[in-house]
């Protein structure tokens, strides 16, 4: 296994193992987008909550793999990223970092953070592990 | 694939005698019990918040008790006690989630809460009167012979739940009521809820945590002519493939249609089947007639709802517990129940009302033109969605919730007319309207709520020596 770059909840375990560039996705108009770009399958989709209605359409056209700063498999996009068999770490938190997803008490620098170190890397996830999901740096 | 000695399904033992169930997390509940063991979630929990009640009112009841019009203190007590719990148990991992990006869902909820504890009550007593109890009864009674119905397992618990436990949690939070006012409406609205429930399952028992998490509600022949109408596919096979991206893609159109909630989709089951099999029943509702944004889904062609049969191999899956919870939402360990589908069927309703007779089955090979028009609607309601002003996803959001809860019931009973046009449903009280400015500061939202509602913490009781009689008369 390569450098492991952030770990969280695994949403279920596969052997799927999607590698593409992680695309931070902020604002729906971002999501549109990237469908409207045809790119959709070249990427890891980033984003900071753990609802499914953000995502909808590109999970709906065939996203390869999520990676969410909160939320669980519980999570309505944890739900629904099970259904489609799309590969997703939730709450996931950078391995280089002590900073972790507290419910009401995380700033904004917290995901800052973490949409700064992988947006754009080239990365695959690992989840292999029943409970952890790992973002792996790709060769 | 064949199940070998590698793959068994140990999931039955779930259902022995003293059997507590596995851990879905590691949290654990206090709620009022402070100084006590802590709860777990699971079979376990539900044993233990049970053995801790002073009434019997979350053992099997009568039939009789359930007509009774009035819940004494301590069966109040522990009706809210238990669906805090029960609230915990289903929400707290969920409630992690964060902000949408899209949708202000968790201050949606928390008007919607406060809301339907203060609208709901004179509605449901208005729909009480005009169908009686036993009517209210028969109307869960109804989902025993029915699918693509919204008298389901999320839509009966929201009503005590939500309406009457979160939406008083959300007032005490907001210190706009005391631990002892509304009890009368309190007793409305779970009275309501426990006959709905009731008369669905006629187990003695309202939620499906009370029975290991199995909603088994259908009458055997006509589960029987769904099982019929099931075809049968191995697993990563494209009859599979097609089904099971199917079942993604309309339940993604369902949640996104509800506002990113949980009204959109309703499982029943586990039913076993003879061969050992599990089946889940799973009704997807992915055009809602009620909100004028669902347009886009009419423009489509789309029905009222899809039902997708889902045929589960235990053993393929090695299935050590399965729990569909009383939000109607389906989890096992293994977490990944997908690559387990052997079988699949489709129907689909129309409109709400269409009768059960002319609900058709749709085949898997001609999934793909279904599968098109929900990718399309999902494109439209989203890029609908996402003009919207905060404002207006967040009234929005509160009429999903505070509306689409008890719409099948009222729908059923013939009053949902009534309500709109005498009891103006669709208009927002003051009160609520004035919320609107008061969640988003200090947190109330985002952080109170999800301190005191799903963590259990906010869930005062009421006094041992409380009028039932009493509702809210001093503001002071």
């Amino acid at each position: 296994m390569g450098d492991v770059l952030a770990e969280g909840y695994n949403v279920f375990n596969t052997n799927k193992s999607p590698e593409g560039v992680i695309k931070y996705l902020g604002a729906p108009q971002d999501v549109i987008g990237l469908i409207q770009s045809g790119k959709l399958g070249e990427h890891i989709l980033l984003v900071r909550g753990g609802t499914t209605t953000f995502l909808a359409p590109a999970l709906s056209m065939g996203a390869i793999g999520v990676i969410t700063m909160s939320g669980a498999p519980e999570s309505h996009l944890g739900i629904l990223s099970r259904e489609f068999q799309t590969p997703c770490v939730m709450t996931a938190h950078l391995t280089s970092s002590d900073s972790r997803y507290v419910v009401g008490e995380t700033d904004d620098s917290h995901f800052e953070e973490i949409a700064r170190e992988l947006d754009g890397k080239r990365v695959r996830l690992d989840c292999t592990d029943h409970e952890v999901g790992r973002v792996v740096l790709a060769d | 694939m064949t199940a070998t000695s590698e793959h068994r399904a140990t999931y039955k033992q779930r259902y022995q005698d003293g059997d507590p169930g596995l851990r879905f997390q590691d949290l654990t509940y206090v709620g009022n019990f402070k100084g006590q063991e802590p709860i777990p979630d699971g079979i376990l929990g539900d044993r233990m918040i049970r053995s801790r009640a002073k009434s019997g009112v979350l053992e099997r009841v009568a039939k009789e008790g359930v007509l009774r019009d009035q819940f004494t203190i301590d069966e109040l007590n522990d009706l809210n006690n238990y669906l805090a719990w029960n609230i915990w148990d289903v929400l707290v991992m969920r409630a992690t989630e964060g902000v949408s990006g899209m949708i202000p869902r968790q201050e949606y909820e928390i008007l919607a809460f406060m809301h339907e504890f203060y609208r709901w009550p004179e509605i449901l007593r208005m729909t009480t009167d005009e169908v009686g109890a036993q009517g209210i009864m028969d109307i869960g009674a109804s989902a025993r012979r029915e699918i693509g119905t919204k008298v389901n397992a999320v839509h009966d618990w929201c009503i005590g739940a939500v309406g009457f436990g979160m939406g008083r949690c959300g007032l005490l939070a907001l210190e706009a009521i005391g631990p002892d006012d509304y009890i009368e409406e309190s007793n409305e609205i779970l009275k309501f809820m426990q006959r709905v429930l009731w008369g669905k399952r006629q187990d003695g028992y309202i939620l499906n945590s009370q029975d290991r998490y199995r909603c088994r509600i259908h009458e055997q022949d006509f589960l029987d002519s769904i099982v019929d109408q099931v075809e049968h596919f191995e697993p990563d096979s494209p009859p599979h493939q097609a089904f099971t991206r199917f079942n993604a893609a309309a339940e993604l159109l369902s949640f996104l249609d509800h506002y990113d909630c949980r009204l959109g989709l309703g499982d029943t089951g586990p039913y076993e089947l003879p061969d050992g099999k599990l089946l889940i029943l799973r009704d997807l509702f992915v055009n809602e007639e009620a909100f004028h944004w669902s347009d886009v889904c009419d423009d489509q062609g789309l029905p009222h709802c899809y039902t997708l049969a889902l045929v589960i191999d235990p053993d393929l899956m090695s299935l050590e517990e399965i729990r569909v919870n009383d939000i109607s939402t389906t989890f096992t360990r293994p977490k990944n129940y997908i690559s387990a589908i052997v079988g699949g069927a489709v129907f689909a309703r129309e409109k709400w009302n269409t009768p059960m007779a002319e609900v058709y089955n749709i085949p898997v090979a001609d999934l793909g033109g279904h599968l098109t028009k929900v990718q399309n609607a999902t494109l439209k309601l989203y890029q609908k969605t996402s003009r919207m002003n905060r404002r207006d996803l967040i009234w929005n959001g509160q009429y999903v919730y505070y509306v689409d809860m008890i719409l099948p019931h009222l729908r059923l009973a013939g009053t949902y007319d009534k309500a709109c046009k005498d009891y103006q449903l669709w208009e927002i009280d003051q009160r609520v309207s004035n919320y609107y400015y008061d969640i988003t500061k200090r947190g109330f939202a985002q952080v109170t709520v999800p301190q005191k509602i799903f963590s259990g913490e906010g869930y005062l009781p009421f006094s041992d020596g409380a009028d039932t009689r009493r509702s809210k008369y001093r503001w002071l």
